[in-house]
């Protein structure tokens, strides 16, 4: 990483958007599982469809964060390049991709989970 | 060297990209309604027969479980098997049989948007507001607007039914049979699977020529489309361009006009454009299926079609896995190119 | 310039007519305009006028001649049938008729609810900022990344056959979403970037109150420009899902649906009236979107213009 920068200072940010996306993530897939439990015909299908909306969003996140990367800096000299008014800039878009990530991946955790001991 | 980095680091991101898809893909499977096991077993299989089946597609294994072994298979590009559509045969000979049909298509339609969508842009950008301009635009507006599924069809009523100057479907005469492989200096090397590729380097005019003829309307159809689509691009980016200041310090340093345009203009106003072929390839892949529909020519977007209306869910998460790694790897050619001819994107 | 003068620009600026005089004088524009209007009429006469149960039904063996050339060009047993009969021997002019409805009211269900959907994560994005901001739009971004047809494809596979047209609609909803989403989002910051809107705030306004007072009628100009734009597109896209076999159910006057019979059983036959007109309707209905929806991006004021594409 760049120089007077420790691995800590670039870390921590970044596990804190993560982690408490994941929290997030966990804590509504068990719910959904819960609920579901309680209301739909059965348990399995309920996990399923939670599971499959959690992988959903994960499998965006990560295809979102990857593509931000992936186009980033031509969009950004895109923009500069037409005089556009866009807002657009790669390390938002990777920061908000790592939210819909972590919070899949803690949806399918907690589904997971919840299945489990239902 | 800052360049190879740059290939490099997009290169690896196909990793994630790749993954990401996978994981949509199997999201899919699970969120669409209707049981697998029922499509294979058909709808009167008692209770037994689909757990029986159920068991053999692993779907009484936990979730997570079943994902990891669905990446595992992914990334491998094994699908498993197709249930209906071409029941029993590997998902994977299915997409590679017509990965080449769509792309040929799509490569044929593009290169005809370039080469007439290029020009035609550029021209109506130095005439501006000339008839040449006027008829360019309306042109391209109308191209836009008239749908490929009823373009396709009244070309295939005009030229082919009633003139009967092309054949009205297929890629290729249905008595022709192209081998599997070619020699070149003693060595037996595999077919592209393009068939206007193939028939060339077998020397096989015949083929050649029944290739061209099959595939002239399909191609003209996404064609027209493509070129209307990219001449409106490359006219308001030349128009753009030739207004900015360093246009104007060219002329001024005596430079003919035309050369100017040319030489500072058009690298500048390609730039955009490159970008705009690349994210259109998709728009591109999308009217492919249309016309594989209209002209019956078994690709990659007939066989997606098919799978869905089928439940065929194993061909569904491959073809779709096909596209998207088509788009990433044209859009990532792009992304090379663009930092080749604006050397600042490279940071 | 005083808070006072700006404020009143602001709303003017979108209300007053420069927009409608602008409008009005473009000569390609009203063409839109008026083939939008005529094909208006077209759909309400049909929907008064025919039961969309008879134009479904087969009329095979009955004295209705089936796949008969249109009546004028005098080749067909049946000189009454201005564009001819299908493979059912249904009228294809009634259905081309009702069609206009189908696609009209399909189409304004699609854009209205992408338009609301749209609306209401664009302004609350823009109002909010911050992460909300960040996350709504990043998520749109990618999702307009996305080739709009194949991403319709996908996402049909989704949804249950049983839903018919509706299944197109849900689909489609979610592939426009974002484009409207990203036009409301640029216009309300540009209204929230006006300082009466700070002004309201400081005064003890509450945050919906904000949204609908102050933000929400300036936008009205973009989301109707966006809306006409995407019209013509929905119409398209509804018609291809039903060509490929995703919308409207066998049997259904519409005009996707019709050309894809078309294709199956006139093509090879020389039938050309079976997906001629269909498709005339269709295109020409698109092309009267498309004008108008160019001619008033162009009457648009121009830094509303920019997030429109």
């Amino acid at each position: 990483m760049a120089v007077g920068r420790t691995a800590t200072d670039w870390a921590r940010p970044r596990a804190r958007i993560v982690g408490s996306a994941l929290a997030t993530g966990a804590l509504a897939g068990s719910i959904a599982v819960a609920v579901l439990a309680l209301y739909a015909e059965g348990t399995l299908f309920g996990t399923r469809k939670a599971f499959a909306l959690g992988a959903l969003a994960f499998g965006f996140g990560l295809l979102g964060w990857s593509g931000s990367v992936l186009a980033g800096r031509g969009v950004e000299a895109m923009q500069r390049h037409l005089d556009a008014a866009g807002d657009w800039t790669e390390a938002d878009s990777r920061r908000a991709m790592a939210r819909i990530t972590g919070f899949g991946f803690g949806a399918m955790l907690g589904v997971s989970a919840t299945a489990a001991l239902v | 060297m800052a360049s190879i980095r740059f290939v490099l680091k997009r290169i690896a991101l196909l990793v994630p990209v790749l993954f990401g898809v996978a994981t949509v893909v199997f999201a899919i499977l699970h969120l669409a309604p209707g049981d697998p096991a029922r499509v294979i077993a058909g709808q009167r299989a008692s209770a037994e027969q689909l757990e029986q089946v159920r068991r053999e597609l692993g779907l009484h294994r936990p979730l997570w479980i079943q994902y990891l072994s669905f990446l595992g298979d992914a990334a491998q590009f094994d699908f498993g098997q197709s249930y209906s559509i071409s029941r029993g045969a590997p998902v994977r000979s299915v997409l590679l049989d017509r990965l080449p049909v769509t792309l040929e298509l799509a490569i044929l339609g593009q290169l005809a948007g370039i080469f007439l969508g290029l020009p035609l842009g550029i021209l109506s950008a130095i005439r501006q507001d000339s008839l040449t301009d006027h008829v360019t635009r309306i042109g391209a507006l109308t191209g836009i607007s008239v749908p490929i599924f009823w373009s396709g069809p009244l070309l295939i009523l005009a030229f082919a039914t009633y003139l009967d100057w092309f054949p009205t479907s297929g890629r290729i005469d249905s008595t022709l049979f192209l081998p599997d492989s070619w020699h070149l200096l003693g060595r037996e090397l595999p077919l592209t699977g393009l068939v206007t590729v193939d028939s060339l380097l077998l020397g096989n005019w015949t083929a050649f020529t029944s290739a061209v003829h099959h595939l002239f309307l399909p191609a003209l159809v996404i064609g027209i489309y493509s070129t209307a689509l990219i001449s409106r691009m490359m006219r308001s980016s030349m128009l753009e361009v030739v207004r900015q200041d360093y246009m104007r310090t060219a002329r001024a340093k005596g430079q003919g006009a035309r050369i100017t345009v040319l030489k500072h203009g058009f690298r500048n106003a390609l730039i955009p454009v490159v970008t705009i072929i690349g994210i259109q390839f998709g728009t591109l892949l999308g009217g492919a299926v249309l016309t594989e529909t209209v002209f019956g020519i078994n690709g990659m977007g007939l066989t997606i079609v098919t799978a869905i209306g089928a439940l065929d869910y194993p061909v569904v998460q491959g073809t779709v896995l096909t596209f998207a790694l088509l788009f990433t790897l044209v859009n990532l050619v792009v992304d090379i190119t663009y930092g080749y001819l604006d050397p600042r994107i490279q940071q | 310039m005083s808070t006072e003068t700006r404020r009143r620009g602001a709303v003017d600026r979108l209300r007053a007519s420069p927009f409608l005089s602008k409008l009005l004088s473009n000569r390609l524009a009203l063409v839109g305009l008026t083939i939008i209007l005529g094909m208006l009429a077209i759909a309400l006469y049909a929907r008064i006028t025919l039961d969309p149960q008879a134009l479904a039904s087969s009329r095979l063996g009955t004295a209705v001649p089936d796949r008969a050339p249109p009546g004028w060009t005098g080749t067909g047993p049946a000189d009454q049938y201005l564009f001819g009969t299908d493979s059912a021997a249904r009228d294809i002019y009634e259905r081309c008729l009702y069609g206009a409805w189908l696609a009209l009211q399909f189409g304004t269900i699609t854009v209205g609810t992408s338009t609301v959907v749209g609306v209401g994560l664009g302004i609350v994005a823009a109002y909010y900022g911050d992460v909300t901001d960040n996350v709504v739009m990043r998520t749109m971004d990618v999702l307009l990344a996305f080739p709009p047809l194949l991403l319709a494809l996908a996402l049909v596979a989704i949804f249950p056959r049983e839903l018919g047209l509706w299944r197109a609609v849900a689909a489609l909803t979610l592939v426009y979403t974002p484009r409207f989403a990203r036009v409301i989002r640029g216009a309300a910051l540009t209204v929230l970037e006006d300082e009466y809107v700070d002004a309201t705030v400081a005064l003890g306004a509450t945050d919906p109150r904000v949204l609908v007072r102050h933000v929400l009628p300036n936008t009205l100009a973009p989301i109707t420009v966006q809306s006409t734009l995407n019209f013509g597109l929905a119409i398209i896209d509804l018609a291809a899902l039903s060509f490929l076999g995703f919308g409207a159910q066998a049997g259904t006057p519409s005009w996707g649906l019709m050309l894809s019979r078309g294709v199956d059983n006139g093509l090879l036959t020389g039938r050309w009236w079976l997906s001629f007109f269909p498709g005339l309707f269709l295109a020409v209905t698109v092309l009267g979107f498309n004008l108008l929806g160019d001619g008033m991006r162009d009457a648009l004021d121009p830094r509303m213009r920019e997030a429109i594409d």
